[in-house]
């Protein structure tokens, strides 16, 4: 590599990634990693990229050990090939994260994005057993490890989950993995108003239902909740849940499908700055007063939220002008409605108005510190942001 | 090092405590107060070791802060001093993960023990370090919630210890350890600074401090107070219990029922050793086979109902002997109390054992153990084996007697070459006890000097002058006498003054 000319390396063993990283490192280049792309423009905008390193030639499944529930993958194979192989055994690797067609392991990991699943499974830290990492100075080091239960050692990969690749480069990873569903149903109910849906979401909550996803909407104040089992389960709960919600609607098959990937996607698509935000889920109808107010004395042309009601997390996308834009965010931050609220999409102007993260000042000193560790001279993914 | 049992503590030790600076003493008596502060000899004879009672040090002082601030007094202090510190919570530990240093001072967080906030519509519990385990449960029973790691010592350990070693439990295997439920952590970091890990919502931005803090084993902080969720009791639950004449044959169900994808909420298995013992000790009336098989399923009435016809299914293919099925709240909570009395009636039948707790894929369950097996009769002693078969998490529990010249010794080789075979299975040495001061030497055999390194540098981030909890976790030159062994009573059980349980 050579500084000044931004050049796109692909190395294909894990190896060959290290000593990439290790003549970076001795340059000072600024390296930006890259799997699909699909998330390149998260973070605070790059002030330099002298070259960039691509995960996409370790693509591989390692393992599929269908007997122990668990799998090794390579960082640049993608979500969609993965789940595609695994399930030839009736099992996934349950992460619905955004883009999740193109998104790589090593990127969804590396960002801990997650979707609707959560509910049930978690981020992909709560999946992960193990990673092997190179680090900016060229060591390959593994931690964690194959087994779903182990203590041993520090667990480096949950500390990769959400570093957006500022701390080392994710080279494999292990997962413990869940047995696919042999039947679904999914539930969507309308509420009237703010306060009617978070009274379902409350009687959902205090209830002995067990869904796999459960997701608001607003301002359309829907709730969808889908069940995942055997078939006669799934209906026994999709019954149970009609009855509990009154007028609500039954999908499955292609219908339930198609519902999921316009859910998952409807943010994206539509147009504006997208913030991730959270909430605490009992504060969910104040919340959606804040939005409201948001919308109201922004100045934006319209706001959308949809997230998993039990854990409080979502997707907010602010339609409208930059500055109007960044007072909602400003707005929210101020909010005690909500916290952590960072931002994902944003046109250049937003983010020069307004940071892209969000977070308390006391953990910087040890971010900084174990960026020095990790990192000493600085090279991955320099002023992107967390750390 | 190693001390003979119910000899008072040698002289040196004494001379370690005097020597500590006066000054230093009289500042951390000044944070932590008049009766915060130990350093008689017979106090200290309490905190000299956990539950890995073979391993003991007497630290120079104890300090038992009542408040956050006073943990941080206390840790600025050492900082300031250069004193090594070892936070410990109930001494429930099995690795030696509050094993005192010498000349160092043991932080107890006994008296942070008061439960915070009952968040039920939020569904989570805000706890100080000392609240057991249990206590949580307690707490939100009433509306019909339950905290879900739950390790065997449930009852008595402390939350700010399951942080420490990432606690699991049996039914770890659908619903995760301790680090799957912990939302947020205030900790005292090793220089004294007060950071919160994780936040009040989710989501909080960078990397994830908190899943690194969770089973970090007291090495880059101190919790002060602690956030878990808090789970909707199921619907439904179902135990079964069934016997085989073969530890293969409840193997091969274990498999088949994943296999099914039906994914248990427990799945535990013990020996014919470990069945003699549990109904010496508490009566669970299991039946007299070579292999008992647990199996629980819980969650929605229609689902349980479905996938438990299967798991009876399986078994009887595979020749169960019996299938007990727990036909009342009264009759499974007699089938979890002869597994979880397992380990205490090992006494039952060996004057003593030593008890390790290494990892195998379940696959490669079968062939793990009949190593195990052979090596029972390689080596003479007794193996009793109870393990966590869903996740593969063994705990051979080695059988000797201490008064026989060379025994205890044996146990320890024969410990060491158990968790070498789940190292050469692909596993890992520990799964919830933690590598503490007992496993650090066996490090090197499941990772790299690269891996040991990079964990290393994580570890200098937090702490750059090495004074929280050193000597844990990795492998350092062994001092005299600091060999891995076996079960040893407490000096305060040998005095008679407490029961093992």
């Amino acid at each position: 590599m050579v500084a000044g000319q931004e050049l796109k390396q692909v190395p294909d063993t894990p190896a060959e990634m290290a000593e990439m990283l290790r003549r970076a490192s001795e340059q000072k280049l600024s390296v930006v990693l890259r799997g699909a792309g699909t998330k390149l423009d998260w973070g605070r905008p790059s002030p330099r990229v002298d070259a960039t390193l691509s995960t996409r030639g370790l693509y591989r499944l390692i393992a599929h050990q269908h007997g122990d529930l668990t799998a090794t993958i390579e960082a640049g194979a993608s979500l969609r090939d993965v789940n595609v192989a695994l399930s030839l055994h009736g099992q996934w690797l349950p992460l619905d994260p955004s883009f999740a067609s193109e998104a790589t392991i090593g990127g969804i990991l590396a960002t801990n994005d997650s979707g609707p699943l959560r509910h049930r499974y978690g981020t992909p830290r709560d999946l992960v057993i193990g990673t092997e990492i190179a680090t900016a100075d060229g060591v390959l080091a593994k931690s964690g490890g194959q087994v779903v239960k182990n203590v041993a050692g520090y667990d480096l990969s949950k500390l990769l989950a959400g570093s957006f690749g500022s701390l080392a480069v994710i080279v494999n990873a292990t997962f413990k993995l869940s047995p696919l569903p042999a039947a679904s149903r999914t539930l969507v109910a309308a509420a009237r108003d703010a306060e009617e849906l978070a009274g379902f979401v409350r009687e959902v909550m205090a209830s002995q239902l067990e869904p796999i996803a459960f997701e608001i909407h607003v301002p359309s104040f829907a709730l969808m909740l889908r069940f995942a089992s055997v078939p006669a389960a799934v209906d026994a709960q999709a019954h149970a849940a009609a009855m509990m919600l009154g007028a609500t609607k039954i999908f499955q098959g292609d219908a339930e499908r198609a519902l999921w990937s316009q859910h998952n996607e409807r943010v994206w698509t539509g147009t504006g700055a997208v913030v991730r935000a959270s909430w605490l889920p009992a504060n969910v109808a104040a919340a959606i007063g804040e939005l409201k107010s948001c919308a109201a004395t922004s100045g934006v042309i319209e706001i959308e939220m949809l997230g998993r009601a039990t854990v409080g997390s979502g997707l907010v996308r602010i339609n409208g002008e930059a500055k109007a834009q960044a007072r909602v965010v400003e707005q929210l931050r101020r909010s005690a409605s909500f916290g952590n609220v960072v931002l994902r999409r944003g046109s250049p102007e937003l983010k020069s108005l307004v940071d892209v993260w969000d977070g308390s000042a006391e953990r910087q000193p040890l971010f900084a510190s174990l960026k020095r560790a990790l990192d000493p001279q600085g090279v991955l993914n320099p002023g992107r942001g967390p750390i | 090092m190693q001390r003979t049992l119910g000899v008072a503590p040698r002289t040196e030790d004494y001379n370690r405590a005097n020597l500590m600076d006066r000054a230093f003493l009289d500042e951390l008596r000044q944070v932590v107060g008049e009766h915060g502060l130990l350093q008689d000899p017979l106090e200290l004879l309490t905190y000299e070791c956990d539950a890995l009672p073979h391993l003991r040090e007497s630290p120079a002082a104890v300090v038992l802060p009542a408040s956050a601030s006073q943990v941080q007094g206390v840790v600025r202090l050492c900082a300031r001093h250069g004193v090594p510190f070892v936070p410990r919570g109930h001494g429930t530990g099995l690795s030696g993960g509050a094993l005192p240093v010498a000349g160092g001072v043991v932080i107890a967080l006994s008296r942070l023990n008061r439960v915070l906030d009952v968040d039920i519509p939020n569904q989570r519990v805000t706890v100080e370090p000392g609240v057991t385990n249990l206590e949580i449960t307690r707490q939100v029973a009433p509306f019909g919630f339950y905290y879900a790691p739950d390790p065997s010592s449930q009852q008595v350990c402390s939350i700010g210890g399951n942080v420490a070693e990432n606690s699991g439990g049996a039914h770890c295997l659908k619903y995760g350890f301790t680090v799957h439920h912990v939302l947020e952590v205030e900790a005292v970091l090793p220089d004294g600074e007060i950071v919160h890990f994780g936040s009040t919502f989710a989501d909080t931005p960078g990397p994830d401090l908190l899943g690194l803090l969770v089973g970090s084993e007291g090495t880059i902080a101190i919790a002060t107070r602690i956030t878990v969720r808090i789970l909707r009791r199921p619907e439904t639950v179902q135990t079964l219990l069934a016997a085989f004449a073969t530890i293969d044959a409840g193997g091969a169900v274990v498999s088949d029922i994943i296999a099914a994808g039906i994914i248990p909420a427990a799945v535990e298995m013990m020996d014919a050793l470990a069945i003699r013992a549990a109904e010496a000790a508490v009566h669970p009336n299991f039946p007299d086979a070579d292999t008992v098989l647990i199996v629980e399923l819980d969650g929605p009435a229609a689902e349980v109902t479905a996938l438990f016809d299967t798991v009876v299914d399986t078994c009887r293919r595979h020749g169960a002997t019996t299938i007990d099925v727990a036909q009342t709240d009264d009759h499974r909570a007699r089938i979890w109390r002869g597994r979880k009395a397992a380990f205490a009636a090992m006494g039952r039948v060996s004057p003593n054992y030593y008890v390790q707790d290494g990892v195998v894929p379940r696959t490669r369950l079968p062939e793990v153990l009949n190593r195990i097996r052979t090596l029972e009769q390689r080596s003479g002693l007794r193996i009793g084996n109870v393990f966590h078969a869903g996740d593969g998490n063994l705990h051979p529990l080695i059988c000797y007697d201490e008064r026989v010249p060379g025994d205890p010794e044996k146990a320890v080789q024969v410990a060491a070459e158990i968790l070498s075979y789940c190292i050469e299975a692909g596993g890992s040495l520990t799964g919830e006890h933690g590598i503490g001061a007992d496993k650090s030497s066996y490090m090197p055999t499941m990772f790299t000097e690269d891996d040991l390194a990079v964990m290393q540098r994580v570890r200098a981030a937090f702490d750059p002058k090495g004074l929280c909890n050193p000597g844990k976790v990795f492998p350092t030159p062994r001092l005299c006498g600091e060999v891995p062994g076996p079960h040893r009573a407490h000096p305060v059980e040998a005095a008679g003054l407490a029961e093992r349980w």
